[in-house]
């Protein structure tokens, strides 16, 4: 007798208040209907066996999905989840490096902000990602709930059934032509890296000796006044590229439009970059009599180095701009 | 049978357990009397489904219940009403025509066959 008390307690404490009296009487007439007479152990086992699990019992009287999405979600639910956690990632990510480059006193030698900000990075990523998902599925799960009419007919991103119109809010997009969501979640990240470190380019860059106690900031490679004074030029660049990530997350896709603006950016990263980099007055004094104390540093080193650079940055500019250009006219296909 | 003819099967059986109960449920049938029933005529139907089955034939308003409480064991009398009677008069039409069509469609196949 006790086997089946505990088991018509298992069923009915999974139900509501109300419902318990009736169905514990039902189930306890019902199983002696079943029994024998003067059931052995083995009897009741066998009779509660064959009603099963007494949580899938329960739930057959609660009338309640046992799943936490159910078909009819699950489609919006998951292209949601791919929508919003690569934002607040890229977001979280930014603020990181940000705060991280930002708040750096120059004490700490480069990479030891680098493992900082990798090593913070990989947690603080984690839990972004955990606590997003967790508060996207709790909503889901109320209203999965909460939906009176249950029909699992999964719904579209306008939570409505889907109709052939909703064809046309989508354009075919060819693989090759496609601007993806991280290539431009890449690019909002690669502008807060660059424009962090810039703005911090004399606590970050600059001669370290190896001393006792650790690393010792000996000199800083850059002077930080000259960066400054360029700050509307660079403030325009990031600005430019920030407008410019967003217009391609909207236009999705390399059109001739999309390189011809690429390429006048790509443009003026290039003469900007030019414009700083041959300013006499932007390495720092200390750091170039160090530099020659140190490496055999004369003059022709030096235009040697600036060339190459330049060259190099003229030449990575012009095989970015032809790629948007070569991509636009990718033609559409359909299979 | 494998595990997948075993569940084909059960999938196919699963839509006609409604009806099944139903046309037992005339006459005022309690949980026991009824799976006896239904078991005798080779409708095998889990405990766990039949007796949450009646309850929400009882919510649609299909059956109504009463309780008999004059014998040495309570028991939860259950019977179709005037809605329930009219729903299964058009289920068992529903379900005649339907093995019908699957009749034909099945022997069409056989008769493909043999050609």
């Amino acid at each position: 007798m006790k086997l089946i008390d505990l088991y018509i307690q298992e069923v009915t404490r999974r139900l509501p208040e109300e419902l318990r009296e009736d169905i514990a009487l039902e189930l306890r007439s019902t199983i002696e209907d079943m029994l024998p007479e003067e059931p052995s152990e083995e009897d009741v086992k066998v009779i509660l066996s064959q009603l099963g699990n007494p949580a899938i019992l329960a739930n057959g009287y609660l009338d309640r999905p046992m799943h936490l999405i159910g078909p009819k979600y699950f489609d919006v639910y998951t292209s949601l989840l791919k929508i919003i956690i690569p934002i607040t990632l890229t977001i979280s990510l930014i603020t990181l490096i940000g705060k991280t480059i930002v708040t750096s006193t120059g004490e700490e030698a480069l990479y030891s902000i680098i493992f900082s900000i990798v090593s913070k990075g990989i947690w603080q990523l984690l839990i972004t990602g955990m606590q997003t998902a967790f508060w996207i599925t709790l909503i889901f799960a109320i209203i999965e709930r909460t939906d009176k009419v249950r029909d699992n007919i999964p719904l579209t991103m306008n939570f409505k059934k889907w109709t052939p119109d909703d064809l046309k809010n989508i354009s075919y997009i060819p693989k090759k032509k496609a601007i993806t969501k991280i290539h431009v979640f890449g690019s909002f990240l690669w502008t807060a890296i660059w424009a962090s470190v810039y703005f911090n380019a004399s606590s970050l860059f600059g001669i370290y000796e190896s001393q006792s106690d650790g690393f010792k900031f000996i000199s800083s490679a850059f002077n930080q006044e000259v960066l400054f004074s360029y700050w509307p030029l660079v403030t325009l660049v990031i600005v430019l590229e920030v407008a410019f990530a967003i217009y391609k997350g909207f236009a999705r896709q390399w059109t001739k439009k999309v390189a011809v603006v690429n390429a006048l950016l790509q443009t003026t990263i290039l003469v900007a970059f030019i414009v700083i980099i041959s300013n006499n007055e932007l390495w720092n004094a200390t750091f170039l009599t160090y530099i020659n104390e140190t490496a055999q540093y004369t003059e022709q080193v030096k235009n040697w180095a600036y060339q190459s650079i330049i060259v190099t940055f003229v030449i990575f500019t012009v095989i970015d701009i032809i790629e948007g250009f070569r991509k636009s006219r990718i033609t559409k296909k359909y299979f | 049978m494998s595990n997948l003819q075993n569940s084909l099967t059960t999938e196919l059986r699963r839509g006609t357990l409604t009806l099944a109960v139903l046309s037992q449920l005339r006459t005022p049938q309690y949980g026991y009397s009824l799976a006896q029933r239904l078991e005798s005529c080779g409708i095998t139907i889990d405990q766990s489904t039949l007796y949450p089955l009646l309850r929400r034939l009882e919510r649609q308003e299909l059956v109504t219940s009463t309780w008999d409480k004059t014998e040495s064991r309570p028991r939860r009398y259950y019977v179709l009403n005037e809605y329930g009677t009219e729903t299964f008069e058009q289920l068992k039409n529903e379900w005649e025509k339907t093995s019908q069509e699957l009749y034909l469609l099945l022997k069409g196949e056989n008769h493909d066959e043999t050609n």
